[in-house]
C-alpha cells in the first residue's frame, strides 16, 4: 500500500460519492433549476423566473389546502406514533417469559407497514362493512363512514402510519435498555414512584434518542405517499391531499415538472426549517451524558 | 413494441408478435405493463428518445405526443406497406394530428348503458328507456328490495360523464366543441346539467358521493354491492363488459340498451372515441419494418387470428371480419359495439380526458355533491377551472 494509502479510502468511498453525485446530487440541483422552468418532458425547459413560485403562494388553492393537510397530517401523526412506540418499548423492556417474541410481532407492522398490500388491507378493515365496523356495530354503536368523512379519512391515514410504530419502537426500546440500572435502584431506595422515575430519570436519559425518532419520523412523514394514494386517492374533498401526491400528480399526470419541482422545493424547505428549528429547541431539551454544556 | 393490458392480452400479442415476426423476417421485443402508469412511463420514454418502435398509444395522448403532428410517424407516408383501406375516413381523422396520420385506430369504444336484469326483474321493473324511467325506478328499489338497493350507480368519472351525456343530450353540443377548444355550454346549462346528478341522489337512483367513497378507493367491479346485485346499472366503456360482467355472482345477468334519452333531447349523446391506436415511433430507424409488423397485427390474418378481440373488437375492417367467420367475438361484444358505432353524438374533444379537465370536473362536482358549495358556484368553478386547464394545454 505504502504511498498509495493515502488515497485508498478515495477508492473505497468512490462507488457511493459517484452514486450521490448521479442519483442525488445531480437530480436535487436539477430540480431547482427545473422550479424555475415550465418543462412539460417533451420539449426543452423554458425559463420562466418566479412563476411557479408565484402560482403556487398567490392562486393555487389545491397548493393551500394540500399544505395545511400535510401539516395536519405530520402534527397529528409524529406525537402519536412516537408516544404509541415510547409506550409499548417500555412495555416490552419489561423481563417477561418469551418478550423477545412479542418485540419481534412488534415490529412485523414497520416490515410490512409501506407496503401496497398493507394499504389495501387498510381499506378493507376500516370500509364501510369493513372490520372496525363489524365490531363497533357488534357493540352496539353505529358504523362510522371512515373514508367517505372528510375528518376521519385523514385520521385513518395517520393511524396506518401510526401502526407502523415498529422501528421507532426498536430504537426507544435500544435506549431503554441502556440507561443505567444502578439510578432507578438509587431512585426507588429514595421512594420515587415508577412514574416519577419514568419522568425525571427514564425520560431525560433518552432524550437524544427521543430526538433522533422525532427528526426522522417528522421527515418520513412528510414524504407519505403509498397510504393515501391506495387508499384513498386524496379524497374526499382532497382531505387526504398530501403534498407528495400533488407532487406526483403535477409531475406524472398533468406533465408540468417544473410546478412540481417548485412544490418539491417548498416541501424541502418546510422540512429543513422544522428540523433546524427542531435542532435549535433541543438545546433546551436533549440532554447528552457528558456534554459539559449540561 | 410497446403496450399495456392484461394477461390475456400480454399473451396474445407476444404470440401475434411471434408469427408476424416470423412472417416478415423481423424479431420484435415486447415491451408490456398494466394500465396503471403506462402513460407515466411512455412519456418518460419519448421524452428520453427511448420508446419502442410500435406503440400502443391512447388516443387523447396523441395530442400530448403529437401536437403538431411530427412527435410520432405520419403512417401515410408508409401506406404502401400499411393498407388503410380498412379504416374510414372518420376514423383516419380520429389517428391524426394536423393532418398527418399519427396512430391507427385499434377499436373503437363508448360508453354505454349496462343494467343487471335479473335485479330489475326482482324489483318488477322493465329496463329504463328514458332518464324518467330510471329515475322512477329509484323509490321502487328502495321499497320493493331494499334501503341498499339502487338502480344506477355514479361518482368521480362516471357522475362527471353522466353529467355530460345529461348535458350533451339536452343543449346538443359537447362540452369542449372540438373546433373551437372552448367551452360551449353556458353557464346556466352546465348548472342545470350538474342540478340533473343530485336528482339522482335525492331520488335513490344512485348512492351519494359520500356513501361510495365509504369504501375507500375501489372500482366499481370490486365491490360486493355490484356482484349480488345492490346496484343494479352503470354507464362504462363497453370494452369493459367482461371486467364488469365476471365478477357478477350466479344467476346475475348483464345487458346493454340505448342510450337513456329525455324529452326534447337534441342528440343521443354518445361518448365515442378510439379506444386506442397503434403508432411508430418518429425517431423509429426502422419504420418500414414496424410499418410491416403494424400492418400484419392489424390487417393480415395470422396477426389478426393471434390477437383476437382481446382489445375489443377491431376497427379494421378486414380484421373485423375475419374474427366474426370464426365467431372469435362474443355475441355480447358485438352488440355492444354496434350500439356504440351506431349512435349519433357530437365528437369528443381529445381534452375531455385531459387530467387537467377531467380534475376540474370531478373536484367540483364532488364538492357539489358534498353540499358544499351550490350548483351555480359548482359551474361557475367548473368552466374556470377547465379554461385555465385548456389555457395551459393550448400554451
Amino acid at each position: 500500500m505504502g504511498g498509495d494509502s493515502k488515497y485508498l479510502g478515495l477508492w473505497y468511498v468512490a462507488p457511493y460519492g459517484i452514486g450521490l453525485i448521479l442519483f442525488t446530487a445531480f437530480p436535487f440541483i436539477t430540480s431547482l433549476y427545473l422550479s424555475f422552468t415550465d418543462y412539460d418532458l417533451l420539449s426543452s425547459p423554458e425559463w420562466v423566473g418566479l412563476k411557479n413560485y408565484e402560482k403556487l403562494f398567490t392562486r393555487d388553492r389545491t397548493f393551500e389546502k394540500s399544505l395545511k393537510v400535510t401539516l395536519t397530517y405530520v402534527f397529528l401523526t409524529v406525537p402519536l406514533k412516537l408516544t404509541f412506540a415510547l409506550f409499548i418499548a417500555v412495555v416490552l423492556n419489561y423481563r417477561l417469559r418469551g418478550i423477545n417474541l412479542f418485540r419481534t410481532a412488534y415490529y412485523v407492522p414497520s416490515i410490512l407497514g409501506g407496503s401496497i398490500a398493507i394499504a389495501v388491507l387498510w381499506r378493507y378493515i376500516f370500509a364501510e362493512v369493513g372490520l372496525v365496523n363489524m365490531i363497533i356495530t357488534g357493540l352496539g354503536g353505529e358504523p362510522i363512514n371512515w373514508f367517505g368523512e372528510p375528518g376521519n379519512a385523514l385520521f385513518t391515514i395517520t393511524l396506518l402510519r401510526c401502526w407502523q410504530f415498529g422501528s421507532a419502537m426498536v430504537i426507544f426500546l435500544a435506549a431503554l435498555q441502556s440507561v443505567d440500572r444502578s439510578l432507578y435502584e438509587a431512585a426507588a431506595i429514595d421512594g420515587a414512584t415508577p412514574w416519577r422515575i419514568f419522568r425525571h430519570i427514564t425520560l431525560p436519559l433518552i432524550t437524544p434518542v427521543i430526538f433522533f425518532n422525532l427528526i426522522m419520523q417528522t421527515v418520513q412523514a412528510f414524504q407519505e405517499f403509498n397510504g393515501p394514494y391506495i387508499i384513498t386517492q386524496g379524497g374526499p374533498l382532497k382531505s387526504t391531499y398530501l403534498l407528495p401526491l400533488y407532487i406526483y400528480d403535477e409531475a406524472f399526470k398533468s406533465f408540468d415538472m417544473g410546478y412540481a419541482s417548485a412544490i418539491a422545493w417548498v416541501l424541502f424547505t418546510i422540512i429543513m426549517v422544522l428540523t433546524l428549528v427542531a435542532f435549535w429547541s433541543s438545546k433546551k431539551w436533549v440532554y447528552y451524558a457528558g456534554d459539559k454544556r449540561n | 413494441m410497446s403496450w399495456w393490458g392484461g394477461d390475456s392480452r400480454h399473451q396474445a400479442t407476444q404470440e401475434a408478435l411471434k408469427v408476424c415476426g416470423d412472417k416478415h423476417g423481423h424479431s420484435i421485443s415486447p415491451e408490456f405493463t398494466g394500465w396503471s402508469g403506462h402513460f407515466e412511463k411512455l412519456t418518460t420514454q419519448i421524452a428520453g428518445r427511448t420508446e419502442a418502435d410500435i406503440m400502443q398509444v391512447n388516443w387523447p395522448w396523441l395530442s400530448i405526443y403529437s401536437a403538431d403532428g411530427t412527435g410520432l410517424a405520419d403512417l401515410k407516408e408508409l401506406s404502401d406497406k400499411i393498407d388503410l383501406s380498412n379504416w374510414d375516413e372518420a376514423q383516419i381523422e380520429a389517428g391524426s394530428m394536423k393532418g398527418k396520420l399519427n396512430g391507427l385506430p385499434v377499436s373503437t369504444t363508448g360508453r354505454l348503458f349496462v343494467f343487471n336484469e335479473t335485479a330489475w326483474e326482482k324489483a318488477g321493473l322493465d329496463l329504463p328507456k328514458t332518464w324518467d324511467d330510471l329515475i322512477a325506478a329509484g323509490p321502487v328499489f328502495a321499497e320493493k328490495l331494499g334501503e341498499d338497493h339502487y338502480p344506477f350507480e355514479a361518482a368521480g368519472l362516471d357522475a362527471a360523464l353522466v353529467v355530460t351525456l345529461y348535458g350533451t343530450q339536452k343543449t346538443g353540443k359537447p362540452l369542449i366543441d372540438p373546433d373551437t377548444n372552448e367551452i360551449a355550454w353556458s353557464m346556466d346549462e352546465l348548472t342545470e346539467a350538474i342540478t340533473f346528478y343530485k336528482s339522482l341522489v335525492d331520488n335513490h337512483v344512485i348512492p351519494s358521493w359520500k356513501a361510495v367513497a365509504a369504501a375507500g378507493n375501489v372500482p366499481l367491479h370490486e365491490k360486493p354491492e355490484w356482484s349480488d346485485g345492490r346496484i343494479a346499472g352503470t354507464y362504462q366503456w363497453d370494452s369493459t363488459y367482461f371486467k364488469i360482467s365476471d365478477p357478477l355472482q350466479d344467476g346475475q345477468n348483464l345487458v346493454y340498451t340505448d342510450l337513456l334519452s329525455q324529452e326534447g333531447q337534441k342528440t343521443p349523446g354518445i361518448y365515442r372515441k378510439a379506444s386506442m391506436v397503434f403508432s411508430i415511433s418518429a425517431n423509429s430507424e426502422k419504420k418500414e419494418a414496424a410499418a410491416e409488423i403494424l400492418n400484419c397485427l392489424l390487417n393480415e390474418p395470422e396477426g389478426v387470428a393471434a390477437l383476437g378481440s382481446t382489445r375489443g373488437v377491431p376497427a379494421s375492417k378486414t380484421a373485423r371480419e375475419q374474427l366474426l367467420e370464426v365467431n372469435a367475438i362474443d355475441a355480447i361484444q358485438t352488440e355492444a359495439q354496434d350500439r356504440v358505432i351506431n349512435a349519433k353524438g357530437p365528437g369528443i374533444h381529445p381534452m375531455m380526458e385531459f387530467p387537467d379537465v377531467r380534475s376540474a370536473m370531478q373536484d367540483n362536482l364532488e364538492l357539489f355533491a358534498y353540499g358544499e358549495i351550490d350548483a351555480e358556484t359548482a359551474a361557475e368553478e367548473m368552466i374556470y377551472a377547465i379554461n385555465e386547464a385548456l389555457d395551459d394545454i393550448k400554451s
